[in-house]
C-alpha cells in the first residue's frame, strides 16, 4: 500500500478509536462503556498509532491533512489541518502508552469508586483533547484541546467534591489556566491580524517577529507548564486521585505549553529577547521547584515539585532554541515521572491512604516490586547514564555549559539539578529503606497483575526510550562536539554532589539533635511565601478596584462631583463670597453709589 | 452522639493534657525516627513531671503559658496529620457520596424490592418518628437553661417509653466510608 495513504489513514483510525467509547454508548442503549472495555480501547490506538510512528522513523515522513473548513469569513480561512510531524508522530505512541498503563492501574486503585466508568470517561476525554492539541496545525483547533484540557483538569482535580481542598485546587488550576489563556489569545489575534492564517506553517518567516505576540505564547506556556509565576496551581492539583496526577500533571497536559513553545519555534529563534526570557523563567523555575521539593513530606508533592522542575528545564531548553532537545525530555521524562506516581499510588493504596513519608519505611522488604520501579524512576530522573533521563537532561545541561548564556541561568539550573538528586534519594531513603514506621500493619498486597504489569512496563519505558529515541531520530542541529572535561562531566559530578547532600542530611536526621525552624525551612515549606502573599493580596486589590471604579469612579465622581452637585457647589462659592456684601446697611448702598459715581466721573 | 461532647470550658487539666499531646505530635513530625523520638519524647515527658505536684494555680496557668509559647515557637511548619483528620488527605474525601436518608423515600418501586425487609420496616420507623418529634421537642425546651445551652451534649430519655431527643439524625446517619 503505498506509504502516505498508510500514515494517513493510521493516524486517522488511531483518534478514531480513541473517539468510539464516548460516541457509541449516545447511539445505543446496550452499547455502554465500562473499565476494561475503555483500557482495551486505549491499548489497540496505541498499536495502531506505532504505524506512523514506523514509517517516520524508517522514511522521515511526515505529512499536513486540511479537511473541512469553516467558512466563517471570506478572507480568513480555518481548515480543520491536522500535522504529522516528527513532534506528533513521536508523541502520540507514547502518549498512548503511557495512557494505557495508567487505566490498566486506575482499574485497581479507583476499584472502590461507584462511578468509576465516569472517571474513565473523563480520562477518555482528556485525552481527544491532549491529541487534538498535538496533532493540531491550526492555532484554532490547537486552542479548542488547550481549553479541553483545561476544563478536564477541573473536573478531574475536583473528582472527589465533597473536599473543600479538593474544591479550591480545582478552580486555583482553571484560574491560573485562564490567565496564560489570555496570552495565548492575544497571539492568536496578532497571528490573525498580521499574518491573517492560523496555520502553523504560514506563519513562519525570517524576518524577526515583533516581541509581544511572542509575550503572549510565552504567558501561555507558563500558565500551562506551571512556571514560576503561575505555579501554585500544580502541587495543588495533587488533591485529585493518583491516575488523575499520573496522567495529566506530570506527563501530558502540563506540558502543552511546552508543545505550544516547540510548535511555535522558528516565531521565537529570531527574537533574542523572548529566548533570554524563556531561559531566566525555566531557571527560576527550576530551582525554585527544587527547593521547594526539599522539605516536603507528602510523596505526591514531592513528586509534583519534581515536575515542575523538569518543566522549568524544559523552558530552559526552548531558551536555548533547542526545540528538539525539549521535546526529547518531555518524551523521556513521561515515562518515568508516570511510573513515579504509579508506585506512589501503589504505596498510598497499600498504607490505606497514608501519603506522608514519615510514616513510610522498609518498604522494599513489603513492596519490592513497586520500590524497585520506583528507585528506577528515581535515577531516570536524576539523569543517571544510559537510563532514559540521561539522553535529554545531559545532553541540556552539555548545551547550556557551551553557550554564551548568562552564567546566572546556568549556575541555578546546575543548583536545581543537585537538589533534583537530593530530593529524590531522601525520598527514596525515607520511603523504602530503614526500619519501618508505620503507624498499623496494613495488609500489603501487590501481586496483583493490574499493578505490577503497568508498573514495569513503564519502567522498560524509562530504561529503553532514550536509547530508542535518540537512535532513530536525526537531530536538526549539531551537538556540541568538543568541550573540557570538566564541562562533559558536570552534570553527572553535580548530582554526585547532590547524592551526597542527601547522605549527609540523612546523617544529621539520626543524630541525637532537637531539629528547630529556621528560614531556610520555613521558605521552603511554605513554598516561598508565594501563596500566602499572593492569593488574598492580588484578589482582594482586584475586587477592591473593581468595586472602586464602579461606585467611586461612575456614581460619586461622575453623577455627583462632575454632574449637578458639583455646579451646585461652585454656584454656592460665588454665592457665599458675593453675600459678605449684601450688608443691608444704607451706609454700605451710599458708598457703593459714590463709588461707581466716582469710577464713571474719572472714565469719561 | 457517641463521641464527647463540648462544654463551655475546659479544666486546666484537660489544657495541660492538650499541650501535652500537641507537643508530642510535633515532636514526632520533627524527630522521624522512632529512637530519636523516643528520647525526646521521655525528656519532654520528665519536663512536664517535674511540675505535676504544683498546687498554687497561678504558678500553674503561668508554667502552661510558658509552655504553650515555647511550643508556637518550637512547632513544626507540616505537622503529620492523619488522612482522616481534619486537614488530611483523606478527610472528607467520601463526603459527596454521602446522600442523606429521605432519598430512600424517592427511589423506584422496583430498587425497593430489592431491600424488602428494610422498606417494611421503614414505615413504622417513620411513624414512630413522627410520634416522638413533639415530645423530643417538649423535652429539650424543659431542660435548657434560660440564657442558652451550657454544653452540646443531649440529655437522654427522662420518661419511661420516650425516645432520647434527637435520635433520628443520629440513627439515620451514613456510614463514614459509604462505598
Amino acid at each position: 500500500m503505498e506509504p502516505t495513504l498508510l500514515f494517513n489513514v493510521s493516524m486517522l483510525i488511531t483518534m478514531t478509536i480513541i473517539i468510539t467509547p464516548m460516541l457509541l454508548p449516545l447511539l445505543s442503549k446496550k452499547l455502554q462503556n465500562s473499565p476494561t472495555t475503555i483500557t482495551h480501547t486505549v491499548k489497540t490506538a496505541f498499536l495502531t498509532s506505532l504505524v506512523p510512528t514506523m514509517l517516520f522513523m524508517h522514511s522521515g515522513m511526515e505529512s499536513i491533512i486540511s479537511h473541512w473548513e469553516w467558512k466563517f469569513i471570506m478572507n480568513f480561512k480555518i481548515p480543520l489541518s491536522l500535522k504529522m510531524d516528527q513532534y506528533s508522530t513521536m508523541f502520540l505512541p507514547i502518549a498512548l502508552f503511557v495512557t494505557w498503563s495508567i487505566l490498566q492501574f486506575a482499574t485497581w486503585y479507583m476499584a472502590s469508586e461507584p462511578y468509576i466508568t465516569k472517571f474513565f470517561s473523563y480520562l477518555l476525554m482528556f485525552m481527544i483533547a491532549m491529541l487534538t492539541l498535538t496533532i493540531a496545525n491550526n492555532m484554532f483547533l490547537l486552542f479548542i484541546g488547550w481549553e479541553g484540557v483545561g476544563i478536564m483538569s477541573f473536573l478531574l482535580i475536583g473528582w472527589w467534591q465533597g473536599r473543600a481542598e479538593a474544591n479550591t485546587a480545582a478552580l486555583q488550576a482553571v484560574l491560573y489556566n485562564r490567565i496564560g489563556d489570555i496570552g495565548l489569545i492575544l497571539s492568536m489575534a496578532w497571528l490573525a491580524s498580521s499574518m491573517n492564517t492560523w496555520e502553523i506553517q504560514q506563519t513562519f518567516s525570517t524576518t524577526q517577529t515583533p516581541t509581544l505576540p511572542l509575550l503572549g505564547l510565552i504567558l501561555a506556556a507558563t500558565g500551562k507548564s506551571a512556571q514560576f509565576g503561575l505555579h501554585p496551581w500544580l502541587p495543588a492539583a495533587m488533591e485529585g486521585p493518583t491516575p488523575v496526577s499520573a496522567l495529566l500533571h506530570s506527563s501530558t497536559m502540563v506540558v502543552a505549553g511546552i508543545f505550544l513553545l516547540i510548535r511555535t519555534h522558528p516565531l521565537l529563534a529570531n527574537n533574542q529577547t523572548a529566548l533570554s526570557l524563556c531561559l531566566s523563567l525555566g531557571a527560576l523555575s527550576t530551582l525554585f521547584a527544587a527547593t521547594c521539593a526539599l522539605t516536603q513530606n507528602d510523596i505526591k508533592k514531592i513528586i509534583a515539585f519534581s515536575t515542575s522542575s523538569q518543566l522549568g528545564l524544559m523552558m530552559v531548553t526552548i531558551g536555548l532554541n533547542l526545540p528538539q532537545l525539549a521535546f526529547l525530555h518531555i518524551s523521556t521524562h513521561a515515562f518515568f515521572k508516570a511510573m513515579l506516581f504509579l508506585c506512589s499510588g501503589s504505596i498510598i493504596h497499600n498504607l490505606n491512604g497514608g501519603q506522608d513519608i514519615r510514616k513510610m519505611g522498609c518498604l522494599q522488604k513489603m513492596l519490592p516490586t513497586t520500590t524497585s520501579c520506583l528507585t528506577i524512576g528515581n535515577l531516570a530522573l536524576m539523569g543517571t547514564p544510559f537510563l532514559a533521563g540521561f539522553y535529554s537532561k545531559d545532553l541540556i545541561i552539555e548545551k547550556l555549559n557551551t553557550s554564551y548564556l548568562n552564567t546566572w541561568a546556568l549556575f541555578l539550573t546546575l543548583l536545581a539539578t543537585t537538589f533534583t538528586a537530593t530530593y529524590s534519594l531522601g525520598m527514596t531513603l525515607l520511603v523504602q529503606t530503614g526500619y519501618t514506621r508505620m503507624i498499623t500493619m496494613p495488609s500489603m498486597n501487590e501481586n496483583n497483575p493490574t499493578i505490577t504489569n503497568p508498573i514495569t512496563r513503564l519502567a522498560l519505558g524509562s530504561i529503553m526510550a532514550g536509547l530508542l529515541i535518540t537512535s532513530y531520530i536525526t537531530p536538526t542541529k549539531t551537538p556540541p562536539m568538543t568541550m573540557p572535561t570538566l564541562t562533559k562531566t558536570a552534570a553527572i559530578i553535580i548530582t554526585m554532589l547532590g547524592i551526597i547532600l542527601a547522605l549527609e542530611l540523612a546523617n544529621t536526621t539520626h543524630t541525637l539533635t532537637q531539629p528547630k525552624q529556621n528560614t531556610y525551612l520555613n521558605f521552603s515549606s511554605t513554598l516561598g511565601y508565594f501563596n500566602y502573599l499572593t492569593h488574598r493580596l492580588s484578589s482582594m486589590k482586584l475586587l477592591n478596584n473593581g468595586q472602586k471604579i464602579a461606585s467611586h469612579l461612575i456614581d460619586l465622581s461622575w453623577y455627583k462631583k462632575m454632574g449637578p452637585e458639583g455646579l451646585a457647589d461652585l454656584q454656592l462659592m460665588a454665592a457665599k463670597t458675593s453675600t459678605t456684601l449684601h450688608t443691608g446697611l444704607i451706609k454700605t448702598y451710599l458708598g457703593t453709589f459714590a463709588l461707581s459715581i466716582l469710577i464713571i466721573m474719572l472714565s469719561t | 452522639v457517641g463521641q464527647p461532647e463540648m462544654a463551655a470550658y475546659l479544666t486546666h487539666q484537660q489544657k495541660v493534657l492538650r499541650l501535652y499531646k500537641k507537643s508530642l505530635r510535633h515532636l514526632e513530625s520533627w524527630c522521624i525516627y522512632r529512637d530519636k523520638y523516643r528520647y525526646f519524647a521521655c525528656l519532654l515527658r520528665e519536663r512536664f513531671d517535674k511540675n505535676k505536684d504544683v498546687k498554687d494555680m497561678v504558678k500553674a496557668t503561668e508554667l502552661l503559658k510558658a509552655g504553650e509559647e515555647e511550643f508556637w515557637a518550637n512547632q513544626h511548619p507540616q505537622p503529620y496529620i492523619f488522612p482522616d483528620s481534619p486537614g488530611g488527605t483523606s478527610y472528607e474525601r467520601y463526603e459527596c457520596y454521602k446522600i442523606p436518608e429521605w432519598c430512600l423515600d424517592y427511589w423506584h418501586p422496583s430498587e425497593k424490592a430489592m431491600y424488602p425487609d428494610y422498606f417494611a420496616k421503614r414505615e413504622q420507623w417513620k411513624k414512630l418518628q413522627r410520634e416522638s418529634w413533639d415530645k423530643e421537642i417538649k423535652q429539650l425546651e424543659e431542660e435548657t437553661p434560660a440564657d442558652g445551652p451550657k454544653t452540646e451534649a443531649l440529655p437522654p430519655a427522662r420518661k419511661e417509653g420516650h425516645l432520647p431527643p434527637l435520635w433520628w439524625q443520629y440513627v439515620t446517619r451514613p456510614r463514614e466510608i459509604p462505598m
